[in-house]
């Protein structure tokens, strides 16, 4: 007698993880065809739309370009993180504070762009690294776990830019009530509505790959963050490792959030990190925490949510679009799992 | 097969409660089992002696109900039986404790205790759980205490938990998975207590291990498997450990005196390379757990160092390798007072360090092969120059270490966890040595080892030792301290208690200063 089992490997071949993922999202778009089809609606039609719409039109590449910047900040910085063994659930934070960081250089000191757009990054940057600075301190020296101190600081710097944004920084006389002026310094765009941010983008994710392959600290990162006992067994610096790392996870963020001003918003407003820290700790789990990966994970991700917004306008509610997301996500993380088994053949 | 219950001390009759026969299982590419007969009497502890991989741990498994034999039937109480899953084999009364606990950390005693089992009340609150959990181990005089986390508990404490799960199943047949490995001897001892008593209720054991010791210490009979294959069952009255340890690995290959130089060797060295004077150091929790240690090893020499494990060794190892700076005291290589207690840098002045916990401080399991070999040599050339790591040349050099480690690698690019334990401490082993031009301190390289692997580990470092390293060699075992160390230094709560030179050892002796009682030989 002939009997079919499942057999687990002990690492998925590359292969099977790429079937599985492809899998994983036919069946995700199978699923959310039948729901469609339940509540009335042509799947088909709607596919066909929302690929014209993203794929077909320049305003819909465009588009795709922008939403990928701030993911793919987002999402290395996180992955950043976990190189280390950090779970950066405060990218969103670090996000918001790099843009009011860069907003408050863009709005208040005088200047050609060439000179505040530097000014504005370096803002930026360090806005980002500052919102991350006690829950670094507090892991390394109290160990306190970041995951909570991360998150909280999320809300406070949420707050904080809606209250600047419709309080002291509002525009007076302004189309809205929510929103600054306009910063004159702009990043130039270099197709269509597109920014240099997201070449700037790419090119940070490939530097910090290399990075972490190709240099000693980046080896060291690797293991400190694997096991921490086995690296001050030989002899690495392990505090001050978890302090940059983290420190440079914050600070990646915050340049997104540079970016979003700089390049794409123009104004501060309240909101304007757009859940993209939180959809940063998605992108760097389906990237499994590959820099490199990071890059076809926001693009992936950005696809999803252009998607999401085709579907909006054609009469789906925003909680529908969410549990397609979701529903891509979830079976994307089955998928990975499954494409660790393999099916024998053998004889009982 | 035939004569084998007549030394039972059930009563005439009885069926075996457990028979196996003519067990087979294949692997693709391996004999896992093949034609084993297996009988256990009520009322007896059975051993299961064989090296890593004699099919030990298959033919509990098919048991067990985890996997099915592909040939072979397991009759239990006289009765032929079908396991298609490991509950059928729980409801026959087979209950096996792992050599790696499968409890669940942040959950208390009682929760383990009642987790995924039938008999957990529906509606069952923390006293409830907590109440029966108590009265359980009253029954089973198994002392544990119901409201801890096991996260809270001792290795020791956490295996009584483990064998209570099993009794509280009804299990009249006890397997346990190398119990002692993780034990300390005091603990082992209470766990042989416990598993006489379960046995004087008729009920039985099988008792997996590869010490030769205890082995003949805990069990009435003794099964060796080889190769997948039984090769005798014998009455442990008439055994002794050199005839255990033929039949497990085949050979005569007891452990040999490794003390003579073969020609070329490296003289021993007039000054120590590796030396303390007076160091005192501190546990975490600020007691004191060694107190002005003076002691020094030569190039060339190997130093023992005996004990009952806990008196002190952990920070022994970790004041020679620069992982713990003493509170007094200073600590001087090649001669020279070392100012700054870092690893790195007594790794650069050649001291090498096989820690105790290899799998949790030596390695990165679940980082590669590579990436755990180069570990003592990434910073310098040729495996990184400057700020820059070369993984080409990583994979190179792991490739060195491992062919001299004999491990064979299929993809080094796979994390680590996937080797054996063996293979693992072999590659940590070889790793260490590399870099130990003065010393190596060595802490216990040879536990969880089998017979044939202990004796490769020990030879490794009588090489290390022919090239002119000076060797601390830190071991539970005396056979093994003896049959290797120039000197040996006793550790008892962190002093040195004497130092003897090997020539005139007394094994008397160093049993009084280990516990400075004569029942400390007992625990050796």
């Amino acid at each position: 007698m002939v009997e079919w089992r499942l057999q687990r490997l002990p690492s998925a071949g590359t292969g099977a993880a790429l079937g599985a993922r492809i899998a994983a999202v036919l069946l995700a778009l199978g699923v959310a065809a039948v729901a469609l089809v339940l509540a009335g609606q042509n799947p088909f039609a709607l596919a066909a739309q929302v690929i014209r719409a993203t794929f077909g039109s320049t305003f819909g590449l465009e588009d795709l370009g922008l939403l990928l910047i701030p993911l793919l900040l987002t999402g290395l910085s996180v992955a950043v993180g976990q190189q280390i063994g950090v779970w950066n659930i405060g990218a969103e934070g670090q996000f918001y504070i790099g843009a009011f960081a860069a907003a408050a250089v863009g709005l208040f000191l005088p200047g050609s762009a060439a000179l505040i757009l530097p000014l504005m990054f370096v803002a930026g940057a360090v806005g980002g690294m500052f919102w991350i600075l006690v829950p670094t301190l507090a892991r390394a020296y109290a160990g306190v776990n970041e995951l909570i101190t991360t998150l909280l600081l999320n809300f406070v710097a949420a707050l904080l830019v809606y209250y600047v944004a419709t309080g002291p920084w509002r525009e007076r006389g302004g189309v809205s009530n929510s929103a600054t002026a306009r910063i004159p310094a702009e990043i130039p765009e270099f197709w269509g509505l597109v920014h240099w941010g997201l070449p700037a983008g790419v090119l940070m994710a490939l530097g910090f790959a290399a990075l972490l392959a190709y240099s000693r600290w980046g080896y060291e990162v690797r293991f400190a963050g694997s096991n921490a006992k086995a690296a001050r067994y030989a002899g690495m610096p392990v505090r001050r490792h978890l302090v940059t790392v983290m420190l440079l996870s914050g600070m990646i963020a915050g340049i997104g959030g540079m970016l979003e001003i700089a390049g794409t918003v123009h104004r501060l407003q309240g909101g304007i990190s757009n859940n993209f820290g939180y959809l940063g700790i998605m992108v760097a789990v389906l990237a499994r925490n590959s820099c490199l990966g990071v890059i076809a994970s926001a693009a992936f991700m950005a696809v999803i949510l252009n998607a999401g917004i085709v579907l909006q306008t054609q009469g789906l509610t925003s909680a529908t679009v969410l549990a397609i997301t979701g529903l891509i996500l979830f079976l994307t993380a089955v998928g990975d799992e499954v494409s660790h088994y393999r099916i024998v053949r053998g004889k009982v | 097969m035939n004569d084998l219950s007549k030394n039972s001390r059930a009563a005439p009759g009885t069926p075996p409660l457990v028979l196996l026969k003519g067990i087979a299982k294949y692997f693709p590419g391996v004999v896992a089992n093949e034609d084993v007969d297996l009988e256990v009497m009520p009322g007896e502890i059975h051993a299961l002696l064989g090296e890593n991989g004699a099919g030990k741990s298959t033919l509990m498994n098919i048991l067990t109900g985890i996997y099915r034999a592909d040939a072979g039937e397991i009759i239990i109480d006289g009765y032929r039986v079908d396991f298609s899953s490991p509950l059928d084999a729980i409801a026959a009364g087979i209950g096996m404790v792992h050599q790696h606990f499968k409890l669940v950390q942040a959950f208390t005693v009682a929760e383990n205790i009642h987790l995924g089992w039938q008999e957990t009340p529906w509606r069952a609150s923390t006293r409830k759980l907590e109440a029966r959990t108590a009265e359980l181990a009253r029954s089973f005089n198994l002392p544990v205490r119901p409201d801890a986390f096991v996260s809270e508990l001792s290795t020791g404490e956490q295996q009584r938990v483990e064998i209570l799960r099993v009794l509280a199943r009804k299990a009249r047949a006890l397997i346990l998975d190398e119990p002692t490995a993780v034990l300390t001897p005091a603990e082992a001892r209470e766990l042989f207590k416990a598993l006489h008593a379960f046995r004087d209720g008729g009920n039985s054991v099988i008792f997996i291990s590869h010490k030769l010791e205890e082995v003949l210490e805990i069990s009435d009979r003794i099964t060796i498997l080889r190769g997948g294959r039984r090769v005798a069952t014998e009455r442990a009255a008439d055994c002794n450990p050199r005839m255990l340890a033929r039949l497990m690995v085949g050979r005569d290959i007891v452990l040999s005196d490794m003390r003579r130089r073969p020609k070329g060797a490296a003289p021993v060295t007039a000054e120590p390379v590796l030396r303390l004077e007076g160091v005192s150091a501190m546990a975490n929790d600020g007691s004191t757990t060694l107190s002005n240690i003076t002691l020094g090893v030569h190039g060339g020499e190997i130093l023992g160092i005996a004990g009952v494990a806990g008196n002190g060794q952990r920070e022994l190892s970790h004041v020679l390798a620069g992982l713990l700076a003493p509170s007094s005291g200073r600590i001087l290589i090649d001669g020279t007072p070392v100012e700054r207690f870092d690893p790195a840098r007594f790794a650069a002045l050649g001291i090498g360090h096989i820690p105790e916990d290899r799998l949790a401080s030596g390695l990165a399991p679940a980082l590669s092969i590579t990436q755990n070999a180069v570990l003592r040599e990434y910073g310098k050339p040729p495996v990184s120059q400057g700020g820059l790591y070369r993984p080409d040349a990583a994979y190179r050099l792991s490739l060195e270490i491992a062919k001299a480690a004999s491990v064979t690698v299929p993809d080094f690019s796979m994390p680590i966890r996937n080797l054996s334990g063996g293979n693992q401490q072999r590659l940590v082993a070889r790793r260490e040595m590399r870099i130990a031009r003065k010393a190596l301190v060595a802490a216990y390289p040879s536990r969880g080892l089998d017979v044939g692997a202990i004796n490769i580990m020990l030879k490794y470092i009588a090489e290390l030792r022919d090239q002119g390293a000076g060797i601390i060699f830190i071991s539970e075992d005396l056979e093994e301290l003896i049959s290797l160390s120039d000197r040996i230094a006793v550790l008892y709560e962190g002093k040195i208690m004497g130092v003897v030179e090997n020539r005139d050892i007394d094994m008397d002796e160093i049993g009084l200063l280990m516990g400075g009682r004569q029942r400390a030989m007992v625990a050796a």
